[in-house]
């Protein structure tokens, strides 16, 4: 039988032995690390890993892999220096994957030493590659290509400096987190990867385009090189001592010399216009290098802060540079290694070409949609283009690269293969079926228990309040703001997270019943290890003192309102959930919730935020929400939702106002009777600070299970068994709202119904502010006052008084069967 | 405890791993020696063979045994048609059970490929039916995790 489809093992007796070129080994590891990098990619929301294992799986495994093998071959190739020793070269790469896996292992498991010792071992290689580049240099026999060997040792010093600087941000960034930042992705991507690519591309876009090198194209090589050094080094310092004029100085020098090194390239590629991948990958490529160094010399020099550009451009510069150049480079280099003789070579060639447009069309069109900022799905629909095309790249590669380094030459023609595709399709089905197994959360039973929310801020490398402390099954949500210029995201032990909030952003985490300490930090590389975490702690007992079991209510809801976060988009997720609340002092209903408590959260912004929420129904009915802050199309947004399923509401809060929120299925007054409503708080523009603010949602209380008839008969009838502010009736009598004389006291008031008025009242004093529906009735310094704040059901605003001295002061429904039936609380006022 | 519920699970897990191992064994343990040794018409007569008992055992014994003791389990753990939308359990037993559809599509595939004379095209099939296996096991994992 012939060898040549010889698959598997060697006849029993004989020593099996890899048989294939060392170039095809490592162009194998290059593959590897990007189907390693895609499928990471696609799986690490799901896994609960970082996006940063993507990157530098991608980066540090494949790019970093590809420029070692192949910097090596063109200067033997072009420098006709003698090839090092495969010995040596095996040895390199085993250090430098060793060193790879170490760094992201250590900083998957958050072991420093384990990151750093991986990152002095890319640096040391590094260092040992521009040694070796520089030693061949001055022993190779063409002097014309002399220029290649600088660039490649220019480029292998900017990662052995960049890595240093990575392996101090896996430790924290002593200090200097974002500066160091800057410079560590600016000395590895414009320098490590950035000059490699140019100093090979003077030779491949020939190659790649079948015509001859231009006259003049060493000279500029040679030219360019110290101008690109430059720049390079005065950006990389910029960013390192944060004098953006001196970064942006350096990226446009290195732009421009990048721009003049490119431009026959482009005049060529426009004369030719081939058929075949090549070519267009590495225009695309560097055509979105300029744009990337171009959109941030210009972003900068307005003044945005370097973390929010760089983390912005960075997909452009990573999947619209990096990913193309790489498959752009080895869709023309592998033939020639893969292949023996020019009948293989075109084998190879139509495997790396098959689908090539779609491909081509699929990365460029990713780049915009995950680099622009889109809402809703864009994002996602364009990692999911690049990930097809980069992985379907991945997939056909190496199923030529796989059979030649194992068995060291190609399958005969229409003999085996076959495999890759199958594992491919079968894994693709599995994730596909993962995916769905996992979608709509854990389905288990909504935790009970009281639930608290507290505000968390990320900022300058530290989580704040760093610990919270609360009652053992206590019910925490924390919510999570973001106020910084660089991105962060808040994941605790348990498993729950945020997603990578940028900068003003807001997300509402669910942390569940905290039973034990648990902890919390930010998974960004080297934030956890610069002091980004946090602890939740079970420390006070459980607040249920004889006295309040007897008169009032368990856990009285904590009424001060807090100021908008700092951010203006807001993301909250709410939960529908139904649960057992105490509607007033001793009696416990089931109750149909968001997120857990009635009211439901708060959500407190400025004019023209933007409000994204996430309505899961956990609950057993269908259940849907209407947010009167916002104004739009109800049809889609405000649709019902069935048990299990989930919608997205976006609007932009573009009046100021006390508003309503509530669920808006039918009978909306059996939802809305049950619990299901919230208020919205958008600041008027340019509202005075004041020493406190309470919010007070009040309305008709009905007792009964939800739905049944005896329930049912009393809301058609408006009939209510009491009233209630901040759905209790009277939890304020024994946990009072606090205040001190003379302190300007702000009190937010929404009737949430579902019927009657609400005509709001402080028992001994007089609102010399009152704000409704939009409208300042009464500013202070008028003459007059204000007894009440009268508000018809769903109409919300603001009264605002100072207390004259001391006292109690009972706070009301001043339609007094209201009060007398539960509308009605206390504030106590002390010196 | 011991109870009758054990042994159905015992059998549900045997049969599972009867048909995966067998799989993999026939896949990465026979095949290739099978190519390296045996001349062409030997290798095409001993593979179809192998290839035909395992489809028999497959649907004679291990796909009837499956889904009964699958179904007693599904019952057992309170599965309804209305459960199987939910998250959580009902949606990765939806996902299991349609993932091991596909892998029996692509063993029919394999089969129907292999008697046509397409080797490529059942090779894929047959490969791409083994790692969907795996993911089916995978699933299943989930299905008893905590």
């Amino acid at each position: 039988m012939s060898t040549s489809i010889d698959l598997g093992l060697a006849p029993p007796g004989r020593p099996r032995r890899l048989k294939g070129p060392l170039t095809a080994w490592g162009n194998l590891l290059v593959l590897a690390w990007l189907a390693v990098a895609v499928t990471l990619l696609v799986t690490h929301d799901a896994l609960g890993l970082p996006a940063w294992l993507a990157l530098h799986a991608f980066l540090l495994g494949a790019v970093t892999n590809a420029i070692i093998v192949w910097s090596e071959h063109f200067v033997a190739a072009l420098c006709r220096a003698p090839s090092p020793p495969e010995r040596r070269m095996a040895l390199g790469l085993a250090v430098l994957n060793a060193s790879v896996l170490l760094v992201l292992l250590g900083v998957l498991l958050d072991v420093h030493w384990l990151a750093g010792t991986g990152a002095t071992g890319v640096s040391v290689l590094a260092t040992v590659h521009a040694w070796h580049l520089l030693r061949t240099r001055r022993r190779a026999l063409a002097g014309s290509y002399a220029y290649l060997t600088a660039y490649y040792a220019a480029a292998s010093a900017s990662l052995a400096v960049g890595g240093v600087f990575g392996g101090a941000l896996t430790a924290g960034g002593l200090g200097g987190y974002g500066r160091m930042w800057g410079a560590h992705v600016h000395l590895t991507l414009l320098g490590w990867l950035g000059l490699s690519v140019l100093g090979t591309l003077f030779t491949l876009w020939p190659t790649a385009l079948r015509v001859h090198m231009p006259d003049g194209s060493v000279r500029t090589a040679r030219r360019c090189l110290p101008v690109l050094l430059a720049g390079l080094a005065l950006a990389a310092t910029g960013f390192a001592v944060a004098v953006t004029q001196l970064a942006v100085a350096g990226l446009v020098l290195y732009a421009a010399a990048t721009a003049v090194c490119l431009a026959p390239f482009a005049t060529a590629l426009l004369r030719t216009r081939p058929a075949r991948s090549a070519p267009w990958l590495l225009a695309a490529a560097t055509g979105w290098l300029l744009v990337a160094l171009g959109a941030e010399s210009v972003w900068l020099a307005a003044g945005t802060p370097v973390s929010t550009v760089v983390d912005r451009l960075l997909p452009m510069v990573v999947v619209g540079f990096g990913a193309q150049i790489l498959v752009g480079a080895l869709t023309q280099l592998l033939p020639a290694v893969l292949g023996r003789g020019p009948a293989e070579h075109k084998r190879v060639a139509a495997v790396l070409d098959r689908l090539w447009l779609p491909r081509l069309v699929a990365a460029n069109a990713a780049v915009p949609l995950v680099v622009l900022g889109l809402p809703g799905p864009w994002p996602l629909l364009g990692w999911a283009l690049a990930a097809g095309a980069f992985g379907g790249f991945a997939v056909l590669a190496l199923s030529v690269a796989a059979p030649v380094a194992v068995h060291g030459a190609l399958p005969a023609p229409r003999q085996g293969g076959g495999s890759l595709a199958g594992v491919a399709l079968g894994a693709a089905a599995t994730l596909v079926a993962a995916g769905f197994a996992v979608s709509g959360g854990t389905g288990g039973p909504a935790p009970d228990g009281p639930v608290r929310t507290v505000d968390v801020e990320l900022a300058a490398m530290r989580v704040s309040p760093a610990v919270i402390t609360v009652a053992e099954g206590t019910h925490l949500m924390l919510r999570v703001t973001n106020a910084d210029a660089m991105p962060h995201d808040l994941r605790l032990a348990g498993g729950a997270h945020t997603s990578r909030l940028s900068q003003g952003e807001t997300e509402l985490l669910d942390a569940g019943v905290i039973d034990g300490e648990l902890t919390g930090w930010c998974t960004i590389a080297g934030h956890r290890a610069a002091g980004m975490t946090m602890t939740i702690r079970t420390g006070e007992s459980p607040p249920s003192t004889q006295d309040d079991a007897v008169h009032g209510v368990a856990q009285p809801r904590n009424a001060a309102l807090a100021p908008a976060p700092r951010g203006t988009v807001h993301r909250v997720r709410l939960r529908v959930t139904e649960r057992e609340i105490e509607i007033a002092p001793g009696r416990h209903e089931r109750r149909w919730t968001f997120g857990g408590t009635v009211p439901g959260p708060v959500l407190r912004g400025r004019v023209g935020d933007r409000f994204e929420i996430t309505l899961v129904n956990d609950g057993t009915v269908g259940h849907s929400i209407d947010f009167h802050a916002g104004a739009l199309a109800p049809n889609e947004p405000m649709r019902t939702i069935e048990p299990g399923q989930r919608l997205v509401y976006r609007f932009t809060a573009t009046r100021a106002g006390a508003w309503l929120y509530h669920c808006s299925t039918m009978p909306m007054s059996q939802h809305i009777a049950n619990g299901m409503y919230g208020a919205v708080i958008i600041d008027p523009p340019r509202l005075p600070p004041v020493d406190r603010e309470y919010l007070l949602v009040g309305g008709e209380l009905y007792g009964g299970a939800p739905g049944s008839d005896a329930q049912v008969s009393r809301i058609v009838q408006g009939r209510p068994d009491g009233w209630h502010f901040n759905g209790a009736a009277g939890q304020y009598d024994h946990a009072p709202l606090p205040a001190r004389t003379g302190e300007r006291v702000r009190f937010w008031v929404v009737n949430a119904g579902p019927g009657g008025t609400l005509s709001f009242h402080v028992v001994g004093g007089q609102f010399d502010t009152v704000y409704k529906e939009g409208a300042w009735l009464l500013r202070p310094g008028a003459a007059g006052g204000a007894q009440t704040l009268d508000l018809a059901a769903a109409q919300g605003g603001f009264a605002e008084l100072t207390f004259p001295e001391p006292g109690r002061y009972p706070f009301v429904d001043h339609d007094m069967r209201h009060a007398e039936g539960g509308a009605h609380g206390i504030v106590a006022v002390t010196r | 405890m011991i109870d009758v519920w054990t042994l159905v699970r015992f059998v549900h897990v045997v049969g599972a791993a009867l048909w995966v191992g067998g799989q993999l064994t026939l896949t990465a343990v026979v095949l290739p020696p099978v190519r390296a040794l045996l001349g062409l018409e030997q290798r095409a007569t001993l593979l179809r063979s192998v290839g035909r008992r395992f489809a028999v055992v497959t649907m004679a014994v291990l796909l009837p045994s499956q889904i009964a003791t699958g179904w007693l389990l599904a019952w057992r753990h309170g599965v309804t048609w209305q459960s199987l939308a939910e998250p959580g359990y009902g949606r990765v037993l939806v996902a299991k059970l349609t993932l091991f559809a596909l892998v029996m599509a692509a063993t029919s595939v394999h089969g129907i490929a292999q008697g046509k004379g397409r080797p490529r095209l059942a090779r894929t099939a047959s490969v791409a039916a083994l790692t969907g296996s795996l993911g089916v096991v995978l699933l299943a994992t989930g299905l008893v995790g905590g």
